[in-house]
């Protein structure tokens, strides 16, 4: 197989997915085998592609397929595929992470109802999220990217009994449609700008120039909004949290490879024009800074372990967007290759506390399962470890990537604003492992009850443990010659102006990260050691507006519910009134009203007598050849 | 030969005669007759220019055997129509049959 064939990763799943939704019901365990074997598939496939892409001249590629798809007039319309290093990254952690929660999930949903429509829908999410960052054309991209957002929809709402599961499932589509509207908004603007769809034509296009300033701003900052719906970056975050109604493997295949990275991806693909367009960067990188900061204050005082992981993701994708700010693609992937890796970990991991617990995932409930599980204890506590940044595990390299590049594009400031968000990081992340794992257990029966969970589920933890431990070395030159790549991540993927650099440890930064992380270690240490909680709500009842502000996430779903009201009512109310009084009274009734009064008025012509119509006949037919004579003159 | 003017006028009076007897009588048969009037006016005007200005054809003439035809069978039904009215009305008075209305 070449590399132009490299659609097929998307078609093999997606071409399972409808045999599953047809025949899934009748497959012996729900064809759950058939979903491996699909994502299986595409996960060798993209080594091949992998190989293909080394292979060119400079290893970089790109390598381009595409077919015409339509023509109208002058203008073309061609779909193809765009295989360079940011696509065979994302191949990479999309297809990783989905075997893994595909295998996980065969022990986790084992007898849920609408088993084979789990899986069928799982295949139709990876099978679009691999179509959208293989996409040479915003075109196909706002396609794969609806397709991802239906997905989640499903997923989220699977459990659909549910009303929360529901309510969530909306809220998701409705908070990343808002966001949609202003992508599909910015591709028509790019679009009319170029006359074209395909993505490295308009890059070219904003490059050379032949957009104005102000006109590629506004369009590059709508297809942003579509980002930060997708993202879930700050104001359209609310919807992140709340998707941990659907069942856990989902939020793992949610949070790490599909649907909120697809904002990074699309972001981290059109840098480019970010960077033409003036202050783009900076929009980009506030976004990012805010979301960090945010979420974090809020994951301090989430109880529900999956929220805690949820906040988590919002605000290390802020960290994400904060890299892209920076105008290097290189950092921003990969920390969302190290972040998927250690985040899915996590959710994992949870994903089998919950299991073990028989869906529990309240902290007030549990404690002290490291002992009862402890491979999954033992895995979320590496996956702890990356996500607070402690080195030498995946999530450090990126952080300090990060910090580095921060700090030669925007100076000292914007590093602090971050930092003070990874140190909340390593805080809350620590909260969560000792109220999790550690001390004495909260809830007596919960605890006896619990059990390590099976291999089908601990197989794909440990594989990614041994990920989230691993994934960062290949920032360093030699390993990633060792892997057959051109050198280190930044040296394989970079922004062409920049160009590659390779990566030295800055070991000031370093030092700082590592204090950083240490200091929210041991601050949460202080605090919940033991899983005692005694110290954290004395601080908290010293502060309850504070408190209550980070509980509430910052009346954020208050104050759109309240607008959502007001605004929805008030239309409704002037939409009501309209259709009252306009459409009804004047414009329905009106007319039958009108009809009756004339009919009521005209019946007394029929008056039944022959001699008057015959009359009538004649004087029209006299009348007729009179105005004829006259028009006639 | 007579000159067409001659069967023009001719018609038109015919024609008008039926107008007036149409408009004017109260009895339905005689109303029926004027309309048989009016019809025959027409189709001496066919003839008529048929004769003169195609005087080889007998298109004319088709139209005056069309009308006649149909004439035929519209008195036919009205003349029905009339008996039962004055079965059930006693009456062949156009004036007094007017419950057709508002």
């Amino acid at each position: 197989m070449g590399a132009e064939q490299a659609w097929l990763l998307a078609a093999i799943p997606a071409g399972v997915f409808f045999v599953l939704a047809i025949f899934g019901r009748a497959l012996p365990r729900g064809g759950d085998y058939l979903g491996v074997a699909a994502i299986g598939t595409s996960f060798l496939l993209s080594f091949f592609v992998l190989g293909d892409l080394l292979s060119t001249e400079d290893k970089l590629g790109p390598i381009t397929a595409s077919i015409e798809w339509s023509t109208i007039g002058k203008f073309e319309l061609r779909q193809g595929i765009w295989i360079d290093p940011i696509t065979v990254t994302m191949f990479g952690v999309i297809t990783t992470v989905a075997l893994m929660v595909n295998v996980f999930s065969i022990g986790y949903m084992k007898g849920e109802p609408r088993y084979y429509w789990f899986f069928a829908v799982l295949q139709l999410f990876v099978a679009s999220m691999l179509m959208l960052v293989m996409a040479d054309n915003l075109l196909l991209v706002y396609i794969s990217w609806e397709l991802v957002g239906v997905c989640s929809f499903l997923l989220i709402g699977f459990y659909w009994e549910k009303r929360s599961a529901t309510e969530a499932a909306k809220k998701a589509f409705i908070t990343t449609r808002v966001g949609d509207v202003g992508l599909l908004i910015g591709i028509i603007l790019l679009w009319k700008a170029t006359g074209t769809f395909d993505i490295h034509g308009i890059i070219h296009a904003a490059e050379a120039g032949q957009i104005g300033q102000t006109y590629l701003f506004v369009s590059i900052m709508f297809v942003f909004l579509g980002c930060m719906g997708k993202s879930a970056q700050v104001p359209f975050h609310v919807w992140l949290p709340d998707a941990m109604e659907g069942p856990t493997p989902v939020s793992a295949l949610i949070h790490a490879a599909t649907m909120v990275v697809a904002g990074v991806y699309l972001t981290a693909r059109l840098l480019p024009i970010f960077e033409v367009a003036d202050g783009a960067l900076l929009v980009v990188t506030i976004v990012g800074l805010t979301t960090a900061l945010l979420t974090g204050f809020i994951a301090l005082a989430q109880t529900d372990i999956k929220k805690v992981l949820a906040y988590s993701t919002v605000g290390q994708l802020g960290f994400m967007f904060v890299a892209l700010g920076t105008g290097h693609p290189a950092i921003g992937m990969f920390h969302l290759a190290t972040h998927a890796f250690f985040k899915a970990l996590l959710f994992l991991g949870s994903g089998s506390v919950i299991h073990a617990t028989h869906h529990n995932q309240e902290m007030e409930k549990l404690g002290g399962l490291w002992k009862k599980m402890p491979i999954t204890g033992t895995t979320f506590f590496i996956g702890s470890l990356a996500l607070a940044g402690v080195p030498p595990l995946a999530g450090f390299w990126s952080k300090d990537e990060i910090f580095v590049a921060l700090n030669d594009k925007w100076g000292l400031w914007a590093v602090l604003i971050l930092a003070l968000a990874a140190t909340m990081t390593a805080f809350y992340t620590t909260r969560l492992f000792i109220r999790t794992f550690m001390g004495k257990p909260m809830d007596k029966h919960v605890h006896d009850h619990t059990h390590e969970s099976g291999y089908v589920m601990t197989g794909p933890l440990m594989f990614l443990a041994f990920l989230a431990v691993t994934a960062g070395f290949v920032v360093f030159h030699s390993v990633g010659k060792g892997l057959g790549l051109p050198g280190g991540i930044t040296e394989f993927i970079f922004a062409e102006h920049h160009g590659p650099h390779e990566y030295e440890i800055d070991w000031g930064f370093a030092a700082a990260s590592v204090v950083m992380a240490t200091i929210g270690i041991f601050a949460a240490g202080w605090m919940y050691w033991g899983n005692s909680i005694e110290r954290s709500t004395a601080l908290a009842e010293r502060n309850p507006g504070i408190y209550q502000m980070f509980k509430r996430k910052f009346y954020f779903d208050e104050l759109y519910q309240a607008v959502i009201d007001r605004g929805v009512l008030g239309f409704s109310y002037v939409v009501s009134w309209f259709d009252r009084y306009v459409v009804n009274d004047t414009g329905v009734d009106g007319s039958a009203q009108i009809t009756g009064f004339s009919g009521g008025v005209l019946k007394y012509l029929q008056t039944g007598r022959v001699p008057n119509y015959a009359m009538a006949i004649a004087l029209g037919v006299v009348g007729l050849t009179v105005a004829g004579l006259v028009v006639r003159g | 030969m007579v000159p067409l003017e001659n069967y023009l006028v001719l018609s038109a009076i015919i024609f008008s005669l039926g107008v007036y007897g149409v408009l004017a009588r109260r009895n339905a048969v005689l109303v029926l007759m004027s309309i048989e009037l009016m019809l025959n006016a027409v189709s001496l005007n066919f003839i008529a220019f048929a004769a003169y200005l195609d005087p080889g054809k007998i298109t004319g003439a088709i139209f005056a055997v069309f009308v006649i035809t149909v004439a035929a069978a519209e008195v036919g039904l009205a003349l029905a129509i009339v008996i039962r009215l004055f079965r059930n009305r006693a009456t062949s008075n156009v004036d007094e049959a007017a419950i057709m209305k508002w």
